[in-house]
């Protein structure tokens, strides 16, 4: 088990910064996900761990060496690609054993290793197949595989399950969080779906324009996100935001900052009632039935367009007048940099 | 408006059509394909079929007597002709010297200049050029450049200290200099071929076997050559049947010679053909070529087919 420890890390490709000053600790045996929309620096920063990119500015430590200037494959880590980059000529056995071909281990104990690999994540049977003769899902598990039979220090997953339809991530996802507990191995996952990262992470990063934003454990995320920003990416559907003087026709018993310029609600925490029942009335403008709930797009008063999640059996017709209250401890606030102000409450503990 | 789309639905579906969508798209089909099937029944199978015919025959082109013959021609190049032999052990050394040369220079020239820096147009450019230059005009400036006395190559060797040959004029130095101009001019083709099969190969590949610990040496022989293996069975049968097939090269730098050292077959044919006007006789000596150039093709994809397996 190893830590990793990035300091400052800097990547430019010419005149364009893509890792902004990144800091960061990764702990033994944790299970860290990089987040962020498409072109936020993360899987390029899972390639300068990796060593498949220089490193501009920083420092990256694993365990207690300073890797910037060594080989990716001294750095004791192993890489499961997006497209699993199995060799196409090599039959299972041989893509498995590859790198420890290259590195001239004895065929004994490679064929003991690649074995056991393969009972590890039920490709007995597939070792002498070629990549071609594989579905999509057991390609995925040679590629984790390929990386397991090197025993790295650290895993390097970047957007392993997309290439996957929607049953096999999910199959794939509780594999890899089954391996993870098994192995107990420091695992860094990068993907845009926020499924994935909220079921896995230990620890969650989430990445905008190559900077962090914020790092957390899913719930500290979801809870206490530490801006707007943050507070959009993570949850889905994405959370509501209104004006800060929304939040009083929301619920009274909110307490609004003084310097709060926006109030951030989830959708789901938003409650259907009756017309007359809710604090705040809105219009259904389009229903979303996606089978466990409705998501309503409810057009309030003053223009705002706001999403409801509401239970099937609750759920009101287009174009109808329904009520809605929120809950004050579930309201966020934001300053006018889009960063959290913390709730009245709160300050008032400290 | 309902009525109106009612009744165009109604039109729509109750016409039947004069011929089955099947046929109609059959139809189509063969129209696309007939100027180029047409074309290839008029240039390649019609003179293929008559070349069959005239290898059965003695023909003079001067006496216009086509007389049928049988085997006869066959038997006389195989068999009795002591100079067929020569010039198949002449062509035979032409492609062992021209095939692995200019496969090696064009995958050394793509590994080059496979990926982008400053410049690697340019340089494709300059490797692909003589490709397109008339292979006449080609042979002219590199006859003038390989004059024994005056001859450019032979002043730069002089420079340090050399005596260079006459390289056109002498036996064992004939044959390596038509080689290697050649090479020098067909390379750029193949070096595309292998250029487009390199940026064919995923860039993960190359990365997954960098960090398993692999060498560049041992990324290329256990990763990226394997990966090649169907474009170099495509350009090593491209390339054995072009030098085969060479002859306005051999035409024009050395006529065949010198001491007939560098006559090869697709060159004796036209002298058979039209020189000494044995029209029948050069059709023979079309169809052995023709014959030896399938073998080995065949042999080249049964090779790499096991090598693959």
């Amino acid at each position: 088990m190893t830590s990793l420890l990035l300091k400052g890390i800097e990547k430019h490709f010419g005149s364009v910064n893509v890792i902004r000053g990144v800091d960061l600790r990764i702990d033994d045996g944790e299970f860290v996900v990089f987040v962020g929309p498409s072109g936020c620096g993360k899987s390029t920063l899972l390639r300068l761990i990796s060593g498949l990119e220089h490193i501009s500015d920083g420092e990256l430590m694993i365990g207690d060496r300073l890797v910037n200037e060594v080989q990716p494959s001294e750095r004791g880590v192993a890489m499961v690609f997006q497209s699993y980059a199995l060799y196409p000529h090599l039959t299972v056995r041989d893509n498995m054993g590859f790198g420890l071909k290259v590195r001239k281990v004895p065929a004994g104990e490679r064929q003991r290793r690649i074995n056991e690999a393969a009972a590890t994540l039920k490709l007995d049977a597939l070792l002498d197949r070629y990549p071609r003769e594989l579905s999509g899902g057991q390609r995925q598990r040679v590629a984790i595989g390929r990386a397991i039979v090197g025993n790295p220090d650290v895993f390097l997953f970047d957007e392993p399950l997309s290439n996957l339809d929607a049953e096999l991530r999910v199959h794939m996802r509780s594999e890899i969080a089954a391996l993870h507990k098994r192995l107990s191995t420091t695992m860094i996952y990068v993907t845009h779906d926020q499924i994935e990262a909220m079921t896995l992470a230990d620890k969650i990063v989430v990445l905008r324009d190559g900077r962090i934003e914020q790092v957390g454990s899913p719930r500290e995320l979801y809870e206490r996100p530490a801006n707007m920003f943050v507070a959009q990416f993570i949850g889905s559907p994405k959370m509501n935001v209104l004006p800060a003087a929304n939040a009083q026709l929301l619920t009274p018993a909110a307490v609004v900052p003084a310097s709060a310029e926006s109030v951030g609600v989830r959708p789901e925490h938003l409650k259907v009632s009756k017309a007359q029942d809710g604090i705040v009335r809105g219009k259904v403008s389009l229903c979303e039935y996606t089978g466990a709930i409705t998501l309503l797009h409810v057009t309030l008063p003053d223009g705002q367009l706001c999403l409801v999640t509401s239970d099937d059996h609750m759920a009101p017709s287009l174009g109808s007048e329904i009520g809605l209250t929120a809950q004050a401890e579930k309201l966020h606030f934001f300053d006018h940099q889009g960063r959290r102000e913390k709730p009245v409450s709160d300050v008032g503990v400290q | 408006m309902t009525d109106i789309i009612h009744n165009l639905k109604t039109t729509r579906t109750s016409q039947k059509p004069w011929l089955t969508l099947k046929a109609r798209e059959m139809m189509e089909a063969w129209l696309f394909v007939s100027p180029s099937f047409i074309g290839f029944l008029i240039f390649f199978l019609g003179p293929l079929c008559a070349v069959v015919y005239y290898s059965l025959t003695e023909w003079n082109l001067l006496t216009q007597q086509a007389t049928f013959v049988g085997l006869r021609n066959f038997e006389n190049a195989l068999l009795e002709n002591p100079d067929f032999w020569h010039v198949v052990r002449n062509s035979v050394i032409f492609a062992l010297g021209l095939v692995p040369l200019n496969m090696a220079l064009a995958l050394t020239l793509a590994l080059a200049l496979s990926r982008p820096f400053f410049g690697v147009v340019f340089f494709r450019t300059v490797f692909f050029a003589p490709v397109i230059t008339s292979a006449i005009a080609w042979a002219i400036v590199w006859k003038f450049l390989l004059q024994g006395e005056g001859g450019f190559i032979n002043q730069v060797l002089a420079l340090v200290g050399i005596t260079g040959p006459n390289w056109l004029r002498e036996p064992g130095w004939a044959m390596a200099a038509v080689i290697i101009t050649r090479v020098i001019k067909m390379v750029g083709l193949n070096m595309i071929l292998y250029i487009a099969a390199l940026q064919a190969i995923p860039r993960d590949y190359e990365e997954a076997a960098r960090l398993e610990g692999a060498s560049r040496w041992q990324i290329f022989s256990m990763i990226t050559w394997p990966l090649l293996a169907p474009t170099t069975l495509v350009i090593m049968v491209i390339t054995t049947i072009g030098s085969f097939k060479v002859f306005d090269h051999i035409y024009q730098m050395t006529g065949g010679g010198p001491e007939n050292g560098t006559l090869v077959l697709a060159f004796y044919i036209y002298q058979q053909g039209f020189k000494f006007f044995n029209v029948g006789y050069a059709s023979t000596l079309a169809m052995i070529m023709f014959v030896i150039v399938m073998a080995l093709t065949i042999v080249q994809v049964m090779l790499r087919r096991k090598g693959m397996e």
